[in-house]
């Protein structure tokens, strides 16, 4: 029997969106949705969304005038902050913009493919995505093949009145391949949307990838980012997620380990101000023997902003000598400014090396004082001394032009010049 | 160049200094001594600006400013320079980027040109030989994992760096060996002139076999209680700070 729930938390916005689709019962967007309306908005008994007000700002936003994806759009913005050659995938409110989006090398193919089963089906976000997205961007490097540009996908919102996107795209990587992605949210100052994005990265044996998340949207921004990796034997793994800014940002990482002798190391850097609330949850799964992965998180906190961590390890029976550790270190440089820090270990291994740590402090007075007396100025020794913290989280970045665009977007947050 | 008039200073409200007074000129070297506890690392903090000692009472005229009026930086980019007693390990920072900024902030102040990486560097080996330091520890991240001789001499490579008006060196000596003392005494002995002052605080007398003083200073309780030249820290060596207490008990 089916339990009565509570009065409904889903916004009737979202019912209208998903009734104006008309799609028939039967359709897998469709049973998506019954799940997803049978599940509701995360709750404050939702153990995933717990530490974050998702749903109450969802309502809100909901609540506004909400506009249709539309790709009637102004792309000057655009245009500056991506001048250099690369492959481009591009998304205009949410939609994929076949007219910016710009494969350059011929080995690279992109496709479009209908999206497959939820992965998560306890996500109610994942089960979103997958009623409303009508097309997942397939992107395919085949084996044996080293790209001569980099892959950037961006996402671009323009719209003043309130969007609700489901973009998804998944890259594989064909063996013996290597690839650098990244990914960007390009906005309009005034831009208003929930970007409820989906991806998924597959990476065959022997691979060698970097995938960077740049999140520095607009002040509105809501956004979750469902991203799953999965890894096969001998590959390389540089990921790292940048967040700088928006109203709430939720990233589900997730790194799924399918093989042994594999290197996955996962980054993140959140550097907040104002009221951005910034929540990760990430998963490092090992499945098989003999892999190795690091994970380093760090926050720089000021104002109002609020971060969660929460970073789980597993350790599956198969997955015997397998190295696997974890660290999370914050800086909170206003009193208001809040971390919440959950490290979840659980190891069904017997010899492995497993660590996790996490420390929470304010700016070293000491270190500051030192700085000063040497004549620097008290904002110069801020920066200098943000800066060495965070700069653990860059390492291994192997495009100069990224590893410029993040030190930009740091000094700015820090108020630094360069 | 330095005039302390009645400082009184306190730190969570315990009195620490307790009107200290003391005058020091241009090319003087001045020794502070005393028992642990006397007030010794205070009086250097209050100088370099450290806030957390609290200045209840008293004045120090510098070069003619208010130099309690002046943050710490501004206080390093007029002249004064503290070699501390305890220098700090601040991970990601190299000794030679900061360095680079420390010694532009402090030029700029004072009306000269920043120096370009080329100009800096030949500075900068100069400045090594004083020391005996080893470009590869310059290039490491500031004082990390450095052993106690290393990071004195780091903080005396700094000073020869910035080329202070009035350097205070805190406790400089403790945690040397033999060789290290006579490697930081040559660099502070080298960089002496007419025109810049040295204060040295120091519990032993050892450092001062080095470092010639022109005048000894007795710290107790937070007052300067006895003063005179350099026999003055032999007679401390050999009777010991009871032999001072014993003095000021009787008086």
């Amino acid at each position: 029997m089916a339990t009565i729930t509570e009065k409904s938390n889903i916004p009737d916005a979202i019912k209208n969106a998903f009734d104006q689709r008309g799609l028939e019962p039967g359709d897998k967007a469709s049973l998506a949705f019954d799940l997803f309306m049978a599940k509701g908005l995360p709750t404050a008994k939702s153990e995933a969304y717990r530490l974050v007000p998702i749903t109450r700002i969802l309502e809100k936003a909901f609540s506004e005038e909400v506009s249709a994806p539309s790709e009637q759009t102004n792309l000057s913005l655009f245009r500056s902050i991506h001048e250099q050659p690369s492959n481009k995938v591009v998304f205009v409110n949410g939609l994929y913009d076949a007219y910016r989006s710009e494969i350059l090398d011929k080995s690279i193919s992109l496709t479009f493919a209908q999206p497959p089963a939820p992965v998560n089906e306890q996500d109610p976000f994942e089960l979103l995505n997958l009623a409303f997205c009508n097309t997942m961007v397939d992107i395919h490097v085949p084996e044996s093949i080293i790209p001569k540009y980099p892959l950037a996908i961006i996402h671009y919102f323009d719209s003043p009145t309130f969007v609700f996107a489901n973009p998804r795209w998944k890259c594989t990587v064909g063996a013996n391949s290597e690839i650098a992605i990244s990914e960007h949210t390009v906005t309009t100052e005034t831009a208003s949307y929930f970007n409820n994005k989906q991806s998924r990265l597959v990476a065959d044996e022997n691979t060698k990838v970097e995938f960077v998340t740049f999140q520095q949207g607009a002040e509105r921004e809501i956004q979750v980012n469902n991203a799953f990796v999965d890894l096969a034997k001998n590959s390389k793994l540089r990921c790292y997620t940048f967040t700088f800014k928006g109203l709430l940002v939720r990233n589900n990482l997730t790194i799924a380990i399918h093989g042994e002798n594999i290197d996955a190391r996962l980054n993140g850097l959140y550097c907040l101000s104002g009221n951005t609330i910034a929540d990760n949850h990430t998963v490092v799964d090992h499945r098989k023997p003999r892999s190795f992965s690091n994970e380093i998180y760090k926050g720089v906190m000021d104002g109002n902003s609020k971060a969660v961590f929460n970073g789980k390890i597993f350790v599956q029976p198969d997955a015997q000598k397998t190295n696997a550790f974890q660290s999370n270190r914050n800086i909170l440089l206003s009193e208001s400014a809040s971390v919440h820090a959950k490290p979840q270990l659980e190891i069904w291994a017997d010899d492995v090396k497993c660590s996790h740590g996490c420390t929470t402090g304010q700016l070293d007075e000491e270190a500051l004082f030192y700085l000063r007396s040497r004549g620097l100025s008290k904002e110069m020794s801020r920066g200098m001394l943000l800066k060495a913290f965070a700069a653990e989280t860059l390492e291994g970045i192997k495009s100069e032009q990224i590893k410029d665009l993040v030190n930009q977007l740091i000094s700015k947050q820090l108020h630094q010049s360069p | 160049m330095l005039t302390i008039r009645n400082l009184h200073a306190t730190i969570e409200d315990k009195k620490i200094l307790n009107g200290i007074n003391l005058t020091v000129k241009a090319g003087e070297v001045h020794a502070i001594m005393g028992p642990n506890g006397s007030g010794k690392s205070t009086l250097a903090a209050a100088l370099a600006g450290r806030e957390e000692y609290v200045i209840t009472e008293g004045s120090i005229d510098y070069l003619g400013k208010n130099l309690l009026e002046m943050d710490p930086e501004v206080r390093a980019r007029e002249g004064v320079f503290l070699a501390f007693q305890y220098p700090v390990e601040i991970p990601g920072v190299s000794t030679v980027n900061f360095m680079k900024s420390s010694l532009n902030q402090i030029r700029v102040h004072n009306g000269l040109p920043a120096l370009d990486a080329v100009a800096f560097l030949k500075i900068m080996k100069e400045k090594m030989k004083l020391v005996e330091i080893d470009q590869s520890l310059l290039n490491r991240s500031l004082n990390e994992g450095f052993s106690g001789g290393e990071k004195k001499r780091n903080e005396i490579f700094q000073m020869a760096m910035l080329e202070p008006k009035l350097a205070i060196l805190d406790e400089t000596d403790s945690g040397l060996d033999i060789d290290a003392l006579r490697i930081v005494a040559n660099g502070v002995n080298t960089l002496r002139s007419k025109n810049n002052a040295t204060i040295v605080v120091t519990h032993y007398q050892r450092l001062l076999e080095y470092i010639i003083p022109d005048f000894v200073h007795v710290l107790y309780q937070g007052r300067i209680v006895k003063s005179g030249t350099k026999e003055l820290a032999l007679e401390l060596e050999e009777k010991g700070y009871d032999w001072i207490k014993a003095q000021l008990t009787l008086a």
